[in-house]
């Protein structure tokens, strides 16, 4: 019983529609490495080039920055936030906040400057 | 029983006739398939792939789309990470898109060849390097004779437009997984060159609640997974019309807030509760403690009989060597105690001495030290009375000697005499006093106190401030770089620098008087402890406040106050309301993403602004325009966040001339009309044109796929 439900997960290994399995296909045991690029990359070395700027493609459908500035919340609370904390990087709302940003972890303060990506990446 | 996971594999594949095409919605959350012309997808999955090892091969297997966490035990899931073919709405894993085709085939029953033409849905201009590697997989791996890709917003919207929500010109919002796009729509086509997307969508909402819980909750944010993030967006989240005026309310009207927060309780199991012992079990207890008492006491007992039966025995030996050497010659005496191992007759009796005490003090007698004592005085020293002519020189040195020793315990005895008298004097003076003016008496006494009791408290500051060193009593003694030092240490570091500072300047004199060498006592760092002023303060403290406590019994003397203080640290209980998640800011806050994305750092125009630039794109009259606004379809599965629609119309209204007609519409299934559509297209006598085959692709590679572009009908 358990093993039906099992399988009934996993997909099977040959398959019989297949014209190349698998396995043919990607053949165990052999490095395969990172085959793949980051779609970013994949863009720019294909359309960019290829393609002219004035029929639509999917870099130049891509929305401009919107006309309105944008606004600042609270990284912790969501609340508006005219204040930063010069230290941390982080926005805050009330005095409350402050102390509490005082008192967070830097892994948090990266955390929370994260969600809006705002971090700094080390590479 | 049918697993809510697992779409059962479809049987009847192969009663299709080679003609009717196979439609996937290949959408970047869910996986449709299903067969061109029916209403419904046969089968309908998680876009995303698993790579886990199995617990009892150990061999890696492919799991596609949604897992039942109660099958997941048999797969060691520690190092395969959840993985989806698609970075925002465009394939670029084929490997893993591979696995979710051969899933989907497998479920649709395939047996032995795909042999039936494919429409496959893709987001708006789709790179033609997906396309193209996706009809190389199509067609080599799967032996596909023929292929369309269409957009599904189109087909969603064409779907909707035979339902009568939209007209044949209009606009599609839709609000994606990853995505977000706005496709105007003229004559019934999609117009690609004024179409716009933003990088935002439902997959970005529920990342930033989870990632926004588990900061919120960082000892909970193990249970908080993107799964159950899901579930709370889609039972919780809302879109507020007015985002600031909403965050007013949960800034300050605190009812309405608590209102709308909603509440998610995590399996919590009260720890058991202890039951105060009963009587039995206290009387067991003490009874066990009485016999462990007894048996100690017991032991006790027998340990002082043994010593004073030792005692004795030694005191009869004792007494019957004196008896001997009082009746032997001289000579006879030296052997015995050579024998006995006593140098003399005097230390015997000593010896006799201590025993008896010693005897009467195992016995539990009282001590009668002090008139032994007093009596013994003429005894002891022998040799005071004894007039100096008789006595031979050494004798004379030994008279000396006692003659001195007689006079000082006489003097000490006197001061101890003087120093009770002065006790006892004080004692009735203040009995007086008090007796005078009981009040005044102990209000003197609690300032006497209070003084004495700062005076002890600064001492004892003093001194642990130097030997406090960050807690560490490291051996070398050193001070902390911040701590503070007392005079001592003060004094003791000068001379080491000065020290260290003198040496070889001019010469070195150093040695030649006696003086110098105090320096080395001085510095040497156990003459810390001066602190014989102390205990005469603290006895005279605790005096004072043995007084105070006689004439005042709720006093509390200070230094008992504190020592009976230090509780251990309480661990406070965790309840359940400690494993209560709420969701309150949140609710609104996450969809809000959609319309303002710079709140998560992605700097493009929400979805009610997307709507003007798309217009602005499109280069056509107002008239053109006002009527594309009449028609206004959102779909995608966004669309579903409740008051999606108002926010939209109002958000869309401020970018629209005053009093332009406006009229937004929800799709009939926001979720299925994009596979319908596709479906009701593939059936369509029309959809045989536009397909390509393996030879059109042999032809023209990838330049086919360019200016691809279907026409869509009804």
């Amino acid at each position: 019983m358990e093993s039906e439900e099992v399988l009934k997960m996993v997909v099977a290994p040959t398959l019989p529609f297949k014209k190349v399995q698998t396995a043919d296909k990607y053949p165990k045991g052999q490095s395969r490495g990172r085959q793949w690029k980051h779609l970013r990359l994949l863009l720019q070395a294909a359309d960019a080039t290829s393609l002219p700027p004035d029929r639509p493609n999917y870099l130049n459908i891509q929305s401009p920055p919107s006309i309105y500035p944008p606004k600042r919340y609270c990284d912790i609370t969501g609340f508006e936030a005219p204040y930063m904390d010069p230290r941390t990087k982080l926005r805050y709302a009330d005095p409350e906040i402050f102390k509490q940003i005082r008192m967070l972890p830097d892994e948090y303060v990266q955390r929370y400057l994260a969600l809006r990506n705002a971090a700094v990446v080390l590479r | 029983m049918t697993s809510v996971y697992r779409p059962e594999r479809e049987t009847d594949f192969a009663s299709f006739p080679h003609t009717i095409p196979i439609v996937i919605d290949n959408g970047a959350s869910t996986f449709r398939i299903g067969w061109a012309g029916e209403a419904e997808p046969r089968v309908a999955f998680r876009n995303i792939v698993q790579r886990p090892r199995h617990r009892s091969s150990g061999e890696t297997v492919t799991v596609v789309g949604e897992t039942d966490p109660a099958l997941m035990k048999y797969f060691d899931c520690t190092r395969s990470s959840i993985r989806s073919p698609f970075d925002d709405d465009v394939v670029y894993q084929f490997e893993y898109m591979e696995y979710i085709l051969d899933y989907g085939f497998d479920r649709l029953g395939a047996t032995s060849e795909v042999g039936h033409p494919i429409l496959m849905t893709e987001c708006e201009c789709n790179p033609s390097f997906s396309r193209a590697r996706m009809s190389e997989l199509l067609f080599e791996t799967y032996g596909v004779p023929s292929i369309a890709f269409g957009i599904d917003d189109a087909f969603s919207y064409k779907y909707n437009q035979k339902l009568g929500n939209c007209g044949e010109d209009g606009l599609a919002i839709s609000c994606e997984h990853g995505t977000c796009h706005v496709v105007p729509f003229l004559k019934g086509q999609p117009v690609l060159e004024a179409c716009c997307r933003t990088n935002v969508g439902g997959f970005h909402i529920t990342d930033f609640l989870r990632q926004l819980l588990s900061l919120k909750y960082p000892y909970h944010s193990a249970s908080i997974t993107w799964e159950k993030a899901e579930e709370l967006k889609k039972e919780h989240c809302y879109v507020a019309l007015d985002y600031m005026s909403e965050l007013q309310i949960f800034k300050n009207n605190k009812e309405e807030a608590e209102e709308k927060t909603r509440y998610w309780q995590l399996p919590w199991v009260p720890p058991p509760i202890e039951e105060p012992p009963s009587e039995e079990e206290l009387a067991r207890k003490a009874a066990l403690k009485e016999k462990a008492g007894q048996r100690l006491r017991d032991m006790a007992a027998a340990k002082r009989s043994q010593k004073i039966a030792e005692l004795e025995k030694q005191l009869s030996y004792l007494e019957e060597l004196m008896e001997q050497l009082d009746g032997a010659e001289e000579e006879e005496a030296t052997a015995i105690l050579g024998r006995s191992g006593y140098l003399s007759q005097q230390e015997i009796k000593s010896a006799i001495l201590k025993a008896t005490q010693s005897l009467r003090k195992a016995k539990g007698e009282s001590n009668g030290n002090e008139e032994k004592a007093d009596a013994s005085a003429v005894d002891k020293y022998p040799l005071v009375s004894v007039p100096d002519e008789t006595l031979t020189p050494e004798q004379l040195k030994e008279k000396k000697k006692q003659i001195l020793l007689k006079t000082t315990t006489e003097g000490r005895m006197r001061a101890k005499q003087r120093r009770a008298e002065e006790e006892a004097l004080r004692e009735k003076q203040e009995e007086e006093r008090r007796l005078e003016n009981p009040e005044l008496y102990l209000e003197e006494l609690r300032a006497r106190y209070s003084e004495l009791s700062d005076k002890v408290d600064q001492r004892k500051r003093q001194k642990l401030n130097g030997g406090k060193t960050n807690g560490n009593h490291n051996s070398s003694g050193g001070v902390g770089r911040g701590e503070r030092l007392n005079a001592a240490q003060k004094e003791r570091m000068r001379l080491l620098t000065s020290a260290a500072f003198d040496r070889g300047k001019g010469e070195d004199t150093f040695g030649t008087r006696d003086e110098d060498w105090l320096v080395y006592k001085k510095m040497s760092k156990d003459n810390d402890d001066d602190d014989d002023g102390n205990d005469d303060d603290e006895s005279e403290l605790a005096r004072i406040a043995s007084k105070i406590q006689e004439m005042d019994p709720t006093f509390v003397n200070k230094t008992e106050a504190v020592q009976q203080t230090p509780e251990p640290p309480k661990i406070r209980t965790l309840t359940a309301e400690d494993y209560r998640i709420s969701i309150g800011i949140e609710r609104f806050r996450c969809p809000e993403i959609l319309f303002q994305p710079c709140m998560i750092g992605i700097d493009q125009a929400g979805i009610d602004e997307m709507v003007s630039i798309s217009l602005r794109r499109l280069m056509e009259d107002e008239s053109v325009k006002e009527r594309l606004c009449q028609s206004i379809l959102v779909t995608g599965g966004c669309s579903l966040i409740p008051g999606m629609i108002p926010r939209l119309e109002s958000g869309i209204r401020q970018f629209r001339p005053y009093l332009a007609p406006l009229k937004l519409v929800r799709a009939a299934d926001p979720l299925l009309d994009a596979w319908r559509g596709a479906a009701a297209f593939a059936a369509s006598s029309k959809f045989g044109r536009q397909t390509f085959s393996l030879a059109d692709y042999r032809e023209h590679g990838e330049n086919l796929f360019h200016r691809y572009n279907i026409v869509y009908s009804l």
